[in-house]
């Protein structure tokens, strides 16, 4: 039974087709680790129990150490090839939460800026351009951690920066910290980034969830020191640190949470849980939801009849968004790390001006008053700010370095007066910031009072599980 | 009939040969490409694992189902917990999760002996719906088993201590260890031969299923209930045991999803796009085939990333707007595939090799 | 008791927008015996559509029957151009061909209109009522109304019309209907085309309670949707609109009443379903179909 000859020629072909397949796609493996052997590596740095060790410095600042005895790959030994630093990032760019796809757009416009007008960073007296590669992750955690390993695997970028979302970080979290990669400026309030046992990702400078709650109980002590209060939450850890903490603040105080609702961060179907918590006429209510969460709850309570002070996640403080809720809107307290730009008493500060035109020169298709593509402005500003502070050769090590220790005041777009600093005892960048309310007729978010200031009180006041958990 | 095909029909010749090349391939895969393309391979076979399950229930046995990403994301949770909270290594936990599925599958299939056609599958789908707000509740709560906090319904690992593969050098010698850290040394590399072991194991289930009664019992009740409960077939025994079967397949692709994505979480979207994906890789594979799913489960993972990463797209519109459409392109694929193949790949291709065999002329048939 | 009678205003609220779209699911299945995955995003199509003609300058009452219109027309040529290929296949590649539909159709439309947040404008003030203490919305009425008027002239058109009546006859046998000179594709068409206006007043009607007009917006409505139309019966038009209602109060009185549950409400009303499956498999209002054997 020997094979006729067509059958013997279709199995041929079929194997010369796999053969051309396996020849065609994809690169050859690259087994080898980059571990280029140039330089010393400081890998003998006092390797005690790793983070937040001695301060060895004597420049004033104390030098962060981070231990790298268990690292993947040497992070001082990866540097910038040439004159360009690419930095990557995953953010929702479709699905659900696309609408914070306009941080990038931010972002790029403020890069663009750097390279073309200011001649790139200086690091170390070289010039440097600074490129960002995005990937779209729907929101979705796996998809952010194919993303981050095809990032830096396959692109190798020289840092993460900006990924988007608190359940996507917490995701990549182990490997960034197996890997020694900077993960900076993660875009999540989330008091999980002060666990000490993950150096390698750094918050961003939006004000930390659990501190919101503090400035809001400050301002109610203020204001009706025995309020009820009522809580709606996305079921979630981005709701439960809102939840959470407050508990944990108003414990001993004349203010009660008389009634915590949840809902389903994927549904933003309030009208049942706002009904009830309308039911009980509280002074007060905290509303821990994003996106469209906040217009449909306040729209809800609107509906509903229920007037309480009401304070919203500084995550929702988008024009967008308050368009959304309309007169609902109206009175509706939150916090801002930066200046409002359809504030009309900074319309001719100098941040502001600058920020219009490079919006619109370099991401024209960007709202420039969406509170959204401010936050990505700012935040490549710090960005920019924390290349420059690096100390001797760019490397990831030394990168991470300087933005543990960062300490920057007049970032364009941020509150006047306020500062962010992290140090070996501070894990937290936003504390200072203004409270804001929002005025419907005015369309704007105005200060309520003056700069608030919680420096070094993230973790004194946030439940020891939203860190370490 | 009389005597079935000759062992060495040309034919089967033919099959063994190409399956033969195609092992070897896959076995060569990791050690070829880089381990994003690893990981791409490791999740086609997951995929293809997860969707010879539902093809167990779907294709063989007619009942339809578009719930399956919960049973994937209950062996997701089932292997991580396990890996996280009592330190067990990887494959250890593949039978458990297997298991908890099994069973799982088999509460759920007795309901669904009263519930029939489309509106099982709205049931699967409230199942589908469901679960994740289950497991975000449960996964997580403060105290038992699930003691920890941090993200609800989310099981973090890392990879150092739960997902690194196994050290070898204390087994072996070491010259050999050397090539065994060289060969599955890598994490991708690990996951990819788990995956592969697995999927080939499970695939000779279905294999082993279709030629057994149980198979035969399965199509029966499928074509007509009526009769096959004349016949003596235990409608409700064959019934529930398709739905435990599906179930513990897409539980272990659940777990070595986990190996994957480093962590055990779900959303709705997720839950719902795992449920329809494992649909259409059975259907556009072959329905009631067996390699059919897994085929299909690869033309859906390389067709997918081919259009994610095809740059024509992006000269013709813009960046932003050619990632939105690479959806809209598969889309319509997925519908002229169903027009050129409505049996699929594996069955359009038997179509078509039987409309060639009977072009042959009789005289050269005789010969043989 | 004001409370209860609060929640089951909002259960009843988020029910008839479960409802809308329940409809056309409905009346799909019952002229084509079809499962339709993509009925969400042609609605959600057909509701940018409108946006679009309201972002022209057109009134909004205009728009929306214009968007109906063309839905109707975009209905009537999906059935034509995409399902007819594939009409006599199995029900599994029908359910394929309609996701690839679903999945094209969301990303298409996200490429015309692209994806921020649109604001579409409502067809009617809104107004909140207190009658007898209990506050009624100005939506829950209209929606409610346009439910009955839908089902009156459905019922109208299939029970008492010669159309209704070759529409009837196609679903429950194209052969011996096509034998009498039946059309059979043009009551198909038809068919898809009425569950496509269906689908575009529920989305004009529905998208403007909530916040904004995003490309997700019709995605948690469908599932609902579904499961409505599974508890009520695929079948029944009546059956689409309690089971709406049932899955909206459920929903709303179990947030209410069972903290138990906390986070897994969803529970209440699918476990509905699926009790009312078990004993009467086709749906409350469902046709049993009888097998010959």
């Amino acid at each position: 039974m020997r094979l006729r000859t067509a059958q013997r020629s279709r199995i041929l072909s079929l194997l010369l087709v796999l053969a051309l397949v396996v020849a065609a796609c994809g690169d050859g493996r690259d087994d080898g680790d980059d571990t280029s052997a140039e330089g010393d590596d400081d890998t003998d740095q006092p390797a005690d129990d790793g983070n937040g060790g001695d301060d060895g410095g004597d420049d004033g600042e104390a030098a962060f150490t981070i231990d790298t005895e268990f690292c993947a790959t040497d992070p001082a030994s990866v540097g910038i090839e040439g004159d360009t630093i690419t930095f990557g990032t995953s953010l929702p760019q479709s699905g659900l939460y696309a609408a914070f796809a306009e941080i990038l757009r931010g972002e790029q416009a403020y890069f663009s800026y750097v390279n073309e007008e200011l001649g790139g960073v200086e690091i170390n007296g070289n010039q440097y351009r600074i490129e960002l590669l995005a990937k779209d992750d729907a929101y979705q955690a796996d998809q952010t951690v194919t993303n981050v390993d095809q990032l830096v695997q396959d692109d190798g970028v020289f840092a993460l920066f900006n990924v988007v979302g608190t359940r996507n970080n917490l995701a990549i979290r182990d490997f960034v910290n197996e890997e020694c990669v900077p993960n900076l400026f993660a875009a999540t309030g989330s008091p999980a980034w002060g666990n000490r046992d993950y150096p390698w990702i750094l918050g961003t400078g939006l004000v930390p969830y659990s501190i919101e709650m503090q400035a809001f109980v400050d301002y109610l002590t203020e204001t009706k020191p025995d309020a009820t209060i009522a809580v709606l939450r996305a079921n979630d850890d981005f709701g439960r640190a809102y939840s959470d903490t407050l508990r944990a603040l108003t414990e001993g105080t004349d203010m009660t949470i008389v009634q915590e609702e949840t809902y389903d961060p994927e549904g933003a179907d309030v009208a049942a849980q706002v009904t009830s918590l309308a039911a009980t006429n509280a002074d007060a209510w905290v509303l821990g939801a994003t996106l469209l969460g906040c217009p449909t709850a306040l729209r809800e309570a609107d509906a509903a009849g229920w007037s309480p002070i009401i304070y919203m996640s500084g995550t929702c403080t988008s024009k967008t968004l308050m368009n959304a809720a309309a007169e609902a809107g109206d009175g509706v307290i939150s916090v801002s790390p930066a200046i409002d730009p359809n504030d009309p008493q900074y319309a001719s500060d100098e941040d502001l001006v600058l920020y219009n035109e490079k919006i619109a020169q370099y991401s024209p298709e960007a709202d420039p008053t969406n509170g959204i593509v401010v936050y990505g402005w700012v935040a490549a500003a710090a960005l920019v700010e924390t290349l420059q502070r690096i100390e001797g050769e760019p490397t990831r090590l030394s990168l991470m370095q300087a933005a543990r220790t960062l300490e920057v005041s007049d970032l364009p777009m941020m509150v006047p007066g306020a500062t962010w600093s992290v140090s070996e005892d501070d894990w937290f960048l936003g504390e200072q910031f203004n409270l804001v309310q929002f005025s419907f007729a005015d369309g704007f978010f105005k200060p309520l009072g003056e700069l608030r200031s919680y420096d070094d009180q993230t973790e004194e006041i946030t439940p020891d599980d939203l860190i370490n958990g | 009939m009389a005597g079935g095909r000759p062992w060495a029909s040309p034919n089967r010749v033919a099959a063994w040969l190409v399956g033969i090349a195609v092992l070897a391939f896959l076995l060569y895969v990791p050690q070829y490409y880089e381990a994003t393309t690893v990981n791409r391979y490791t999740t086609a076979i997951f995929i293809g694992i997860a969707a010879m399950g539902l093809n167990i229930l779907t294709g063989y046995n007619g009942q339809v189902s578009i719930g399956h990403g919960a049973f994937f994301a209950l062996g997701g949770y089932t292997s991580a917990l396990l890996m996280r909270d009592a330190g067990w290594p990887f494959l250890a936990t593949v039978p458990i999760a297997a298991l908890v599925c099994f069973v799982v599958g088999a509460l759920v299939g007795f309901p669904a002996l009263r519930v029939k056609g489309l509106y099982l599958a709205l049931v699967t789908l409230g199942l589908a719906v469901v679960f994740p707000d289950v497991a975000r509740k449960f996964v997580n709560s403060t105290d038992g088993f699930f003691d920890h906090n941090g993200e609800p319904g989310t099981v973090q690992l890392s990879i150092r201590e739960h997902l690194a593969p196994p050290f070898w050098h204390d087994w072996f010698a070491d010259p050999i260890a050397d090539r065994l850290r060289d060969w599955i040394g890598a994490r991708d590399q690990w996951a990819y031969y788990c995956a592969l072991f697995l999927g080939l194991l499970l695939l000779l289930g279905v294999w082993l299923i279709s030629r057994s009664r149980f198979g035969r019992a399965l199509i029966a009740v499928r074509d007509h209930e009526a009769a096959a409960a004349t016949v003596g077939i235990d409608l409700a025994r064959v019934k529930v045991a398709a739905f435990a079967l599906s179930a513990l397949y897409a539980g272990v692709a659940g777990s070595l999803a986990v190996m994957i994505n480093r962590s055990a979480s779900v959303t709705k979207q997720e839950v719902f796009q795992d449920s329809i994906f494992f649909l259409v890789a059975v259907v556009i594979g072959g329905t009631a085939t067996v390699v059919g799913p897994m085929i299909g489960a690869f033309i859906l993972v390389f067709v997918q990333e081919w259009l994610d990463e095809s740059d024509w797209l992006s000269d013709l519109l813009d960046d932003q707007r050619a990632r939105l459409a690479s959806p809209a392109l598969f889309g319509i694929a997925l519908i002229l595939a169903m027009y050129v193949l409505p049996d699929g790949l594996v069955g359009g291709s038997r179509r078509l090799l039987r409309r060639l065999k009977r072009r042959r002329p009789v005289s050269e048939a005789a010969v043989t | 008791m004001d409370l209860f009678v609060s929640q089951l205003m909002i259960g009843i609220q988020a029910g008839v927008v479960y409802a809308s779209l329940a409809l056309a699911l409905v009346l799909i299945y019952r002229t084509t015996g079809l499962l339709n995955f993509a009925q969400g995003e042609m609605a959600l199509l057909s509701t940018y559509l409108t946006w679009k003609f309201t972002d022209y300058g057109l009134p909004v009452w205009v728009s929306i029957v214009a968007s109906v219109l063309v839905s109707f027309a975009g209905g009537a040529l999906v059935e034509r151009v995409v399902m007819r290929p594939v009409e006599q296949s199995s029900p599994l590649v029908l359910v394929i061909v309609t996701i690839g539909m679903f999945l094209a159709l969301n990303a298409i439309t996200q490429v015309i209109f692209g994806t921020d947040d649109k604001h579409l404008p409502r067809a009617y003030p809104f107004e909140v009522w207190e009658v007898a203490g209990i506050r009624v919305r100005s939506d829950t009425l209209v929606l409610i109304g346009v439910l009955v008027a839908e089902c009156v002239l459905l019922w109208y058109l299939v029970q008492k019309t010669k159309l209704g009546l070759a529409l009837r006859a196609v679903a429950s046998n194209p052969d011996s209907s096509r034998l009498v000179g039946v059309s059979v594709g043009t009551m198909l068409m038809v068919g898809w085309g009425l569950a496509a206006g269906l689908g575009a007043l529920a989305g004009a009607l529905v998208v403007p309670t909530t916040p904004a007009l995003t490309p997700g917006s019709m995605q948690s409505i469908l599932v609902f949707a579904f499961a409505a139309a599974a508890l009520g019966g695929f079948d029944s038009p009546l059956g689409a609109v309690v089971g709406g209602l049932v899955m909206g109060v459920a929903n709303a009185l179990t947030v209410e009443y069972v903290d138990a549950l906390d986070g897994i409400e969803l529970v209440v009303p699918f476990g509905l379903i699926l009790l009312v499956l078990l004993f009467r498999p086709a749906g409350l209002f469902g046709r049993v179909h009888v097998e010959r054997v």
